[in-house]
Parts: C-alpha cells; structure tokens; sequence
C-alpha cells in the first residue's frame, strides 16, 4: 500500500515536472498532472488483475489519451497538452535501461526478457491510443 | 465573407501561413493540426483551393485566390523536435479567431510577431526536468536519496543540453555525447558515496532524454494518415534511443573496467 502510494506520488511528481518542461500553462498544471497520476492508476489497478503488462498498458494509455481528450475539451485547448504528460508514467524507461544493460554485460536472456518487455509496452501504448483516436473519430466525423 | 485580398496582401499571407506552420511544428504540434489550421486559415482569408503538404522537414503550400494565379511557396524547417505548449495554445487561438472573423493581413502579422517573440524561460525548463528527473528515479523504484541524485544530475543535464542546443551539433551526437557524459559522472560519484543506486539514478535522467515523446508522436501521425512523418519521427527517435543507449552503455563498461 506504501508502495503504492509512493508510485503514484512519484507519478503526479513527474507528470509535473514535464509539464513545466514543455512549459504547459500554468492554469493546466494540476489537471495534466492529475491525468499522469491517474494513468499510472489505472495501469495498477489493471496489473494486477489482468495477465501480463499488454492489457493493463493498453488499457492505460487509453485511459490518457480520453483523459486528455475530455480535458482539451473541457480547456478548449489541444489534447496534445494533456496528453503526453498523462502518458509519461507509461514510457518504458526502466526496462529499456535494464535491456542495454543485461546486454553490454552479455546476459543475453535477461536482456531478452527486459527487450520483450519494452517492445510489449510500447506496442500497448501505440495500441491503446489507436483505438481511442478512432473511436474518437467515429464519434465526431459525421 | 471574407473581402477579396490584394495582391501585396496575398504574398503576405503566405508568409504570415508560412510561419503559422513551422511555428506550430517547431513548438511540438502533430502535422495534421499543422495542415488543418494553414488549410482553415487560407480558406477564411478566401482562397478557393488550398493544397498544403507538411512533413517534419517541409511545408509546401500553394493558395488559390477567385480570378488569379495560384501561389506556391515551400519552407524547409530544419529544427525538430522542441515543445513548448504556450506556443502551441496561443497559436491555435489565432487560428480559431481567424476562423471566426479573419482580422486584416497585417494585423495577423503583428499577432504572430508577438507568439515568436515570447521565449521559454530557462528556469522553468530547468526547474522541470530537476522535478522530472528526481520523481521519476523514486517512481521506478529508487530511494528519495537516488531521487535527490537525479535531481541534481539532472541540473547538469540540462545546462549541457541548453549548451548543445546552440551549436551544430545532431540529435544524435548531442544524446551520444551527453548519454556518456552522464552515465560516466552518475557512475563515479555512485563509487564514491555508498548507498546510491547506479541503475535508478540512470533510469531517472534517461527519462529526460528518452524521446518518448516523438515516438508517441510519431505513432499519432502515422494514425492520423502522416505516414511519411510518423516514420521520419520514428526513425528519428529510435536512432536517438541507440544513441543514447551507446552512451550509456559505455560509460558503464569504462566504469566497470576501472574498477
């Protein structure tokens, strides 16, 4: 539960911090960084009810992109502002480190599992994106 | 509608849509935002036919106006990959008001004199990545001591990043060099002082520089029917990522070598 806690924290907290870095407008602050701490939510809650990472992270970055969508709506700004920082949290940072590292050390199975697990992320997210724009698309394209 | 536009005013229009357009690519918008507002724009001022093209690259736009020939002109942006979402919104906003009641030439011209000419301030690019970098080195599992590390090395990311930014230097280069520059200090100074974490210090500064961002990026244009784009954005970020990855990965080895 901690853990938990500390994770989503972290996550609001990073959202945050790149939301400054792309100098988002302060009126926007708190609600893109609210959307990174609730993707990383939902992609816990997702975790450890589904098997394997595809689906939670799926699930996820859909999550963001309606977060974002509502949200631009709401602003009358582009989704794009709200997008990328609820979606941070997903960025498979740490298996990509993990990869080049297993592999320079030539452990070459770890570097395999921590690659697939990469890929299967990034695909998820692209994935959950992809179905929320053409839902989104459907909707409003008459 | 629109009242018809003058010669003069026609070839200032397109210079005004020019810079609408690689404003609008330079401060991280998606290329199909780019063709919609230029093509939206163009209409509002009255051109019967606007046929525009964008790729990270270029911007090719032709204009049509009742009774004349129709203009062409191309601009090629060589700067990629910058973000700053106060641009951006301003931006849009003179696009929907253009929409709505198109103001005269010069007047839209004064507006977009005033966008380029608010910079993003250092301190909050700054006070961003310190933030990003120390919150993301305690979200992938480090302690708050590894957090404040990251922070602090991401000071120093950040001023060699604003250095680069001002020579001539590739993407790729810049992320190589400060990928190595990076893992060789952050690997040091883990020597040095006992408790840190190598891996979750890295972890939280890679995030910095990882291009998470052009790859989503890219992924969005390839759905939005930029397929073009998407996979200049792609190829670009996954060639950032090797070399960031190269750098990284051979401070570690010289690290691991010496000792």
């Amino acid at each position: 539960m901690r853990g938990t806690i500390v994770q989503l924290t972290a996550a609001f907290l990073g959202s945050l911090g790149f939301s400054l870095l792309f100098r988002l407008h302060r009126r926007h602050l708190l609600l893109a960084s609210i959307g990174g701490m609730l993707t990383w939510g939902v992609y816990l809650l997702l975790y450890h009810m589904l098997p394997g990472d595809f689906l939670a992270n799926l699930t996820a970055s859909a999550f963001a992109v309606t977060f974002a969508e509502i949200s631009a709506h709401w602003r009358k700004c582009p989704a794009t502002l709200f997008l990328v920082p609820a979606i941070i949290p997903l960025v498979p940072g740490s298996s990509l480190y993990y990869t080049m590292n297993y592999a320079v050390q030539n452990d070459l199975a770890s570097a395999r599992i921590y690659g697939h697990k990469t890929l299967v992320a990034a695909l998820a997210i692209a994935a959950g994106i992809s179905f929320v724009t053409v839902f989104h698309e459907l909707r409003t394209r008459k | 509608m629109a009242k018809v536009l003058e010669k003069a005013e026609q070839t200032e229009l397109m210079d005004c849509l020019l810079d609408m357009g690689q404003m609008l690519l330079e401060c991280g918008a998606e290329i199909s935002r780019v063709e919609d507002t230029l093509s939206r724009m163009a209409k509002a001022y009255g051109c019967i036919r606007v046929d525009v093209f964008v790729i990270t690259s270029i911007i090719s736009l032709s204009l049509e106006f009742p009774r004349e020939e129709a203009l062409t002109e191309t601009r090629r942006i060589y700067s990629s990959g910058g973000t700053d979402y106060i641009r951006l919104e301003n931006l849009n906003h003179i696009s929907r008001s253009c929409c709505m009641e198109p103001p005269s030439v010069a007047e839209l011209r004064e507006r977009l004199k005033q966008t380029s000419s608010e910079e993003k301030p250092f301190f909050m690019f700054l006070l961003g990545s310190i933030l990003a970098a120390g919150a993301f080195s305690v979200f992938f599992g480090g302690s708050l001591l590894d957090g404040l590390a990251a922070a602090i090395f991401a000071i120093g990311i950040c001023f060699l990043q604003n250095r680069l930014g001002d020579t001539q230097i590739t993407p790729a280069g810049g992320n190589l060099f400060l990928s190595f520059v990076t893992g060789l200090a952050v690997g040091i100074v883990c020597q040095v002082i006992p408790g840190l974490h190598m891996d979750k210090i890295l972890i939280g500064d890679i995030m910095l520089m990882i291009p998470g961002l052009a790859m989503t990026n890219a992924v969005r244009n390839m759905l939005g029917g930029n397929t073009i784009s998407g996979l200049v954005r792609l190829t670009e970020s996954l060639i950032w990522a090797a070399a960031l990855a190269g750098g990284f990965m051979t401070a570690i080895l010289i690290i691991d070598l010496l000792l």
